[in-house]
């Protein structure tokens, strides 16, 4: 089958190269406002009759082909009477249009780069400009789109991680799993945007990350279902559709730009902690067989009172140092993790050559990032190349290319709890001195290590090697992830216009990456030495055809569509660890390996043979109807069951075009229905076993822990849509609105099931997910004159995820959880009750007054599996603002999230381990907690005896207590272990995200210069927290933990940025 | 040519195109068939797991906390049995329904037999910690995902049949890929009937006629013999395959265990020569043990911690030993369910202090000394309390079956927590059962507790 598509496709370009080459002739011009001889950039221009069609670029220029001299040029533009232009002999031409309040037509890039008025489509996109994406050079171009779109919600990672994860998600959650990534797709050709990353470890990103940002031309994202349906299985969450710029057809002009940017990177954000109390559990000194009081390696704060007291410190212990056997006072070092962050610094760098002639459009980009991070020794460097160029060698002939490279390498910042730096605010003392741990290698090579093990009596220490936490400048410079990958991505393609109404092409895309990861693990710290190395190679080939019909009579118009699709998929990985140390060290080798290595190998190959038809019907410009069908077969769906189909319905009335009101320049209603499909990762059918460890020559083998099913079916989505789209006065002020609902039903989902059925969950057919939803776009000129303009967009989506049903006798699903010290808490999905809740330990309260209960003990009762609600926010979007004063240029990006909530691993950890300033702080007696009970120190605990208290023979339930505790069994060993209520915060945020101030010099200006002009910004990226709930020193915009789908749990998150620089933009 | 066109785009959106090859979705990176020994040998990877965990000697209070006073506290209430289902019962599960095993690998019969005891030892365990938990109706896969919660009665019955039906199964014959007895079918026989001896004595408090009865039938099946016969899972001098205290002593230097002073105060003035191995002196030379469940924080210094032999990279782990055997017998002669009497129970009693010295040291040397040492020479008026006491020290780093024996006989004298938490009687069930196998899980709690899911409910044994 697979040969008669490739045969088949061979033959279509095989006729088309066989056709007589008609000529064409290219000609083009500038359309400007007739109202102000401002070019207008974006007007679509269409030889009428053809599908062929441009929109003008930023300078109001465009180029098209024309079949012949009775060809007619349509140009459309939003707010504009639509004009035309018979071409006759005519090369170029200088069209002026007339405002018109009637008509405004806007062609826009949908499904499989299909270009539509946007008054013909049933269903929501939203459009983001390249340069707003490129507002203070975000490295991710995904986070570039935070706040921008309605509906779209992205969760970012530090700045600290360098381009780490950036996961986005479009209408909230509409799986039970909680994943599910839009459909990332580049001028056509859908690419990868795996993750590497796990919940710990190196945040490498996910690989969208290797676009350039500065050859986008556009962003547009298909948010529903209708608008992905032809993208089936792989645009089921949506759909982000990036055009990048290109070269213009039309007299010879070579543009040339340069662009450079650099800045400078702070921490910021840091967790308030206490600075009375130093390293140590007890608060009195141990003593050395001498009398000297010391401080040894413990990683708590629970030690004696930072009074200058001299005594011991760790490193004094250590006979290479230069304070061996010196006593030095005390004293807090309330910097100590501050000091650790260094300023860190970007450039980046980036030149675009565009041009063309008659018959030929070109650009060439080359960008360059160099990053040093603000961790110590954390750097990433990257490479853009790109090439796009498009040939007629016909009138109707074109062949066209886009090429994508990019190299990246890095040496990232670890994450996460046991991880790189961020384990400072979780274990480690107050009293450490950051200038001492720097010097973290003794002449001698010996490591100065804080977490060792307590000297004997006579001040020895038996070793100096780190229990659980290495001196984090050992982590930096001797430890290190390091990272590269090498990215292709791109598309060859024949356009062959057999008739005006009817054009055949075909494209063969392709996007492949080899990701390269290693780790090495230094001697002397807390783990062995060791090496580990990963090759993971992904080959994703997509074969296409489409064919389009344009064709207009009278009243009506007709846009019809056909093609097909070959999806494939090949992944393969080599990963080897060596195991039980280094046979020499410094031998990063896994040769050195001194047992075993582990090894594995990896294949996977995955299919998708798809056909597809669209037909789009309107009439007088007014009504439109949509259709569309689609065929999915899925390799990795069971044999008889691996072919479906889905269709959607949409339809549009521009009902400003009956109404004739004048203030309403443009009005729009819209309704949709669409039907979503999904299949599975590949293996999932077929039961196998798994491979065991190896003893003594014996290998073994186990049952998996998930159960496989060869009688899994598709899953199925049904989605319904209705918007209404109103523009006002000259579009100055405009709302779009959508309301959605989809109702996702039997998922394929790996249900978590009691462990006890011999599997701890079970691949599934199960449950139905409702979604419901509004999605609110403002658009507004507040302020139009000539030296002060003010335009502003303003995003909000609102999203619920209901969980429906699950399966038979099972009612709850946990996605995900955490277990420290024996407490676990749960992600769960629950039926009856909003996506994602989380369940977790919680204080016991009397259920009539609310107070809480209070143990034999006065500590507080806590209670398990007390549900907290849903982790998803209410409300999602964002503000953008650009202002124009003179030449002067400001542009403003806030965004906001409001609800949902999250668990904080290090603010328990940090109380835990007694260095939150709450563990420290007065209490209402005016003493230190920790001070001694009798001396009026102690927490305050309030609440009522739990039932069945019993104290001296005495029941006690039910009465009043206040009661004041130790502080460090309060903190420790009760609050800090079992009650994750305390643990638990709002992720509602404010974020001013993006500024940037700039001045353009014109050419007037710079009359003895070779430039066109000259843009010179001050920008600065995440400046700033408005507001938000969440106590100082957690980021909820910056949860997102790799590649897990849902950002629910702070585990020690890479430090908020702040990052501050100029951009220097130079057009020839 | 149009109409070609439109055949062959008919063709592709119309045609069969979900014909892919065969193999497309057999998964090349996994086998799809295994080898049943193979899957015992995965399942033994878990015996070590059942013993080397700090929380089984909290509970028999061998060790306590010095620097970070936690688990000790008994503040963990629900501790998660999943594993033990999904991981080796499943293997073995699958194992047993396995209709065309190898023979290249073993008798089949002995492989089946091996999978039932391993099994049987499971569950046992399992069903002495939590209490009732799924039975019959667990590892069944798709067909049940919330089994019902079995009472440990009929467990008990259903293991002891097991372990009858292993024992007379088995034929001459090794197996391959058994890495705790080498495939030697006689040991596994005796395993399986030790097993039984055991189980039968812990049903001394709540049905004496049937552990009597069920006590000389396995003594009759034919016990352990001799230390050889032990059930040991040795460590091998591999990351891979080391011992779990290594991991925490040797490799994260965690100074957190040291002997509890009950222990300690049972063998110094006896100067057991147990002693030295179970814990090492602490910095001014002497052996101190450390009261149990402080909430505030040791010096460590101070202590006698973890002995260096216990937490050796290849330490063995002893499962089920010949000592026990000697224990159980000497207090079935005490119970007159063996005859012989009180002699016979100083006969069993001593012989198993003295094999005891010989799994833990190496030799003998000292044993006749420590036999008659005041407290230690069997006296037949406490002769139950000194056989339990001598077990509980015999049971060292076997905490869950010391704790056991605690219950059921209440020997030696364990103190309450800091707090005043006492000795827990039982484990929390896994939280997740709360939500995921609600309906079974609260009528076993109710059965069983009266609702509540705590760590003081009495098992059924446990009277």
């Amino acid at each position: 089958m697979r040969k008669l598509y490739l045969s088949t496709l061979l033959l279509l370009l095989v006729c088309w190269c066989g056709t007589a080459f008609a000529q064409q002739t290219s000609v083009s011009g500038t359309v400007t406002g007739a109202d102000n001889g401002i070019p207008l950039p974006g007007v679509s221009v269409i030889v009428k009759g053809t599908a062929t069609g441009v929109t003008t670029a930023a300078d109001g220029t465009f180029q098209v082909n024309v079949p012949a001299p009775e060809s007619v040029l349509m140009f459309r533009f939003l707010g504009y009477e639509v004009q035309e232009v018979k071409v006759g002999n005519q090369r170029v031409f200088n069209v002026r249009l007339n405002l018109d309040n009637k008509q405004l037509q806007e062609v826009v890039v949908t499904a499989l780069g299909i270009q539509r008025e946007e008054r013909s489509l049933g269903y929501a996109t939203q459009e983001v400009k390249g340069e707003d994406l490129t507002l203070t050079k975000e490295q991710n171009v995904l986070g570039s789109l935070a706040g921008k779109v309605a509906g779209v919600q992205v969760t970012g990672a530090s700045g600290a991680s360098m381009g780490g994860t950036q996961k986005i998600k479009i209408r909230g959650v509409n799986s039970l799993t909680g994943s599910g990534e839009p459909l990332i797709v580049v001028d056509g050709t859908p690419i990868s945007n795996a993750n590497f990353a796990g919940r710990s470890g190196a945040d490498y990103g996910n690989l969208a990350q290797d676009i350039n940002s500065e050859d986008v031309e556009s962003v547009n994202v298909l948010k529903g279902p209708a608008a992905s349906a032809l993208y089936g299985i792989r645009g089921q969450y949506g759909v982000i559709m990036i055009t990048t710029k290109k070269g213009k057809r039309g007299a010879k002009k070579v543009d040339v730009q340069l662009n450079s940017a650099f800045s400078v990177e702070k921490a910021s954000n840091f967790m308030p902690l206490q600075n009375h109390y130093g390293g140590g559990s007890t608060q009195t000194f141990r003593t050395l067989a001498n009398g000297q009081p010391y401080v040894d390696g413990t990683d708590e704060s629970w030690g004696p009172k930072m009074d200058g007291t001299p005594v011991r410190m760790i490193h004094s212990f250590y006979p290479q140092d230069p304070e061996y056997e010196k006593l030095t006072p005390f004293v807090p070092q309330p910097d100590n993790i501050k000091d650790y962050y260094e300023t860190g610094h970007s450039l980046n760098n980036g030149i675009s050559i565009a041009g063309g002639n008659e018959n030929t459009a070109i650009r060439f980009s080359y960008n360059n990032t160099s990053i040093e991070g603000i961790e110590p020794n954390s750097w990433l460097k990257r490479n853009n190349l790109g090439l796009s160029a498009s040939l007629d060698l016909s009138k109707k002939l074109t062949v066209s290319t886009n090429v994508n490279y990019a190299t990246n390498n890095a040496r990232r910042p670890s994450q996460g709890y046991y991880e790189g730096a961020t384990n400072m605010v979780q274990w480690f003392q107050r009293s450490l001195s950051m200038d001492r741990l720097r010097d973290y290698k003794y002449p001698d090579g010996t490591y100065y290590q804080w977490n060792i093990n307590r000297p004997n009596a006579q001040g020895v220490l038996s070793s100096f090697e780190p229990g659980d936490w290495n001196n984090p400048y050992f982590e930096a410079y001797e430890n290190s992830n390091l990272d590269s990958r090498d990215r292709f991505f791109g598309d060859v393609g024949l356009t062959w216009e057999v008739l005006p109404s009817l054009k055949l092409s075909s494209f063969v895309r392709s996007d492949m990456f080899t990701q390269n990861l290693e780790h090495k693990e230094a001697a002397g710290g807390r783990y062995d030495d060791g090496y580990s190395v990963g090759k993971y190679q992904n080959k994703e080939m997509n074969y296409e055809f489409l064919g389009q019909y344009t064709k207009e009579w009278g009243d009506f118009s007709l846009n019809a569509s056909l093609g097909a699709n070959l999806y494939s998929r090949r992944y393969t990985y080599v990963s080897q660890a060596t195991v039980g140390g280094l046979s020499s060290p410094g031998f990063y080798s896994i040769e050195a390996s001194r047992e075993r290595p582990t090894t594995s190998s990896y294949l996977q190959r995955k299919e998708i043979r798809s056909g597809y038809a669209l037909m789009s019907l309107g009439y007088k410009d007014t009504y439109y109807i949509d259709a569309s069908l689609r065929n999915d077969n899925s390799s990795t769906l069971p044999a008889d069951n691996n072919s479906y189909w889905y269709p959607s319905v949409s339809g549009s009335l521009v009902f400003s075009e009956l109404l004739q009101w004048q203030p309403l320049s443009y009005g729009k209603m819209r309704l949709s229905y669409a039907k979503a499909g999904s299949d599975l990762s590949p293996y999932g059918i077929l039961p196998t076993y798994e491979v065991g460890g190896i003893y003594d020559g014996v290998n073994t083998l186990y049952v998996p822990d998930v159960l496989n099913n060869s009688d899994i079916k598709p899953s199925f989505s049904n989605a319904y849509e209705a918007g209404l789209d109103l523009r006002f006065f000259n579009n100055r002020f405009g709302v779009d609105f959508t309301y959605y609902q989809q109702r996702n039903k039997n998922q394929i989902i790996n249900l978590r099931v009691p462990g006890t059925s011999g599997y701890t969950s079970a691949r599934i057919n199960a449950g139905l997910i409702e979604n419901k939803g509004v999605e609110l776009t403002l658009t507004g000129t507040p302020v139009q004159s000539e030296n002060f303009t003010w335009d502003a967009t303003f995003n909000l989506n609102r999203n619920r995820s209901m969980v429906k049903e699950l399966y038979s006798d099972i009612d709850v699903y946990p996605l995900d959880n955490n277990t420290y010290s024996g407490v676990t808490i749960y992600l769960n999905s629950e039926v009856g009750e909003p996506f994602g809740s989380l369940v977790g330990n919680a204080y016991k309260r009397d259920p009539e007054t609310g107070k809480k209960l209070i143990g034999k003990d006065n500590m507080p009762v806590f209670e398990t599996n007390h549900n907290f609600g849903s982790v998803l926010p209410d409300l999602t979007g964002g503000l953008q603002n650009n202002f124009k004063i003179g030449k002067f240029n400001l542009g403003a990006m806030v965004d906001y999230q409001l609800g949902g909530q999250f668990f904080s691993w290090s603010r328990m950890l940090a109380v835990k381990s007694g260095q939150h300033a709450e563990t420290a702080a007065m209490n209402d007696k005016g003493k230190n907690v920790r001070d001694p009970l009798s001396e009026g120190g102690g927490v305050k605990v309030e609440g009522i005896y739990a039932p069945g208290t019993i104290i001296d023979d005495v029941d006690v339930s039910g009465q009043p207590v206040t009661a004041y505790v130790d502080a460090k069994s309060y903190f420790r060993n009760n609050i800090g272990k079992n009650i994750y209520e305390e643990w638990l915060y709002d992720a509602s945020y404010i974020k001013l995200r993006e500024v940037r101030l700039g001045y353009t010099f014109e050419k007037s200006t710079l009359a003895w210069l070779p430039f066109n002009s000259v843009n010179l910004s001050l920008i600065s990226r995440n400046p700033a927290t408005i507001w938000q709930k969440a106590p100082k020193g957690l980021d909820p915009s910056e949860l997102s933990t790799g590649s897990s789908s849902i950002s629910w749990l702070e585990t020690g998150q890479l430090i908020t940025t702040r990052s501050y620089g100029v951009n220097l933009n130079i057009t020839f | 040519m149009k109409k070609i066109y439109v055949l062959m785009l008919a063709g592709l959106l119309f045609g069969g195109c979900n014909d892919f090859a065969d193999d497309i979705n057999v998964n090349p990176n996994k086998p799809s068939v295994a080898s049943g020994t193979q899957l015992i040998a995965n399942a033994e990877f878990y015996l070590p797991g059942l013993n080397s965990a700090p929380q089984g000697e909290f509970f028999s209070q061998h060790l306590a906390e010095t620097l970070y006073p936690g688990a000790s506290l008994y503040n963990t209430v629900n501790f998660n049995y999943y594993g033990l289902y999904s991981g080796p019962l499943m293997n073995l599960e699958t194992v047993l329904n396995t209709d065309d095993l190898d023979a290249k690998e073993g008798p089949v019969n002995n492989q089946l037999a091996v999978a039932k005891i391993l099994k049987a030892y499971f569950f046992w365990n399992i069903t002495d910690r939590w209490g009732d938990v799924p039975y019959s109706e667990a590892l069944k896969g798709d067909d049940n995902f919330t089994p019902k919660y079995d009472t440990q009665e009929a467990i008990y019955n259903n293991l002891f049949q097991l372990l009858e039906e292993a024992n007379s199964m088995v034929v001459p014959g090794k197996i391959s890929n058994d890495i705790v007895y080498g495939g030697d079918a006689g040991k596994w026989q005796k395993l399986a009937n030790t097993l039984r001896l055991l189980m039968a004595l812990r049903l001394s408090e709540v049905d004496a006629t049937k552990a009597q009865a069920e006590f000389n039938k396995a003594l009759e099946a034919g016990t352990m013999t001799s230390n050889g016969d032990n059930f040991v899972y040795k460590h091998l001098p591999e990351e891979v395959n080391e011992n779990y205290w290594y991991s925490q002593v040797g490799r994260q230097k965690r100074l957190w265990w040291a002997l509890s002073e009950n222990l300690v105060d049972h063998m110094k003035p006896v100067e057991d020569p147990r002693l030295p191995v179970f814990g090492n002196k602490n910095e001014e030379g002497y052996y101190v043990g450390l009261e149990y469940g402080k909430a505030e924080a040791s010096n460590e210094s101070k202590y006698s911690l973890l002995g260096t032999a216990i937490w050796k990279q290849d330490a063995p782990v002893y499962l089920v030993t010949y000592a026990q055997v000697l224990f159980a017998k000497a207090e079935a002669a005490k119970r007159g369910w063996i005859p012989g009497g009180d002699v016979a129970a100083a006969d069993f009693y001593k012989e198993a202090i003295s094999l005891s010295v010989l799994q833990w040291t190496g030799t003998t040397t000292g044993v006749s000394e420590l036999l008659t040492q005041p407290g230690v020479a069997f006296e037949p008026a406490k002769a139950i309390e000194q056989i339990a006491t001598q077990r509980w020290i015999h049971l060292f780093m076997n905490g869950y079956e010391a704790w056991a024996e605690w219950r059921r006989t209440g020997y030696p004298d364990l103190s309450a927590a800091s707090g005043g938490k006492q000795v827990p009687t039982r484990q929390g069930y896994p939280t997740e059962e709360q939500f995921n196998n609600t309906a079974n899980y609260n009528e076993a709690v109710q059965r069983q507790f009266g609702g509540t899911d705590g760590l003081y409910g009495q098992l059924w044994w446990d009277k």
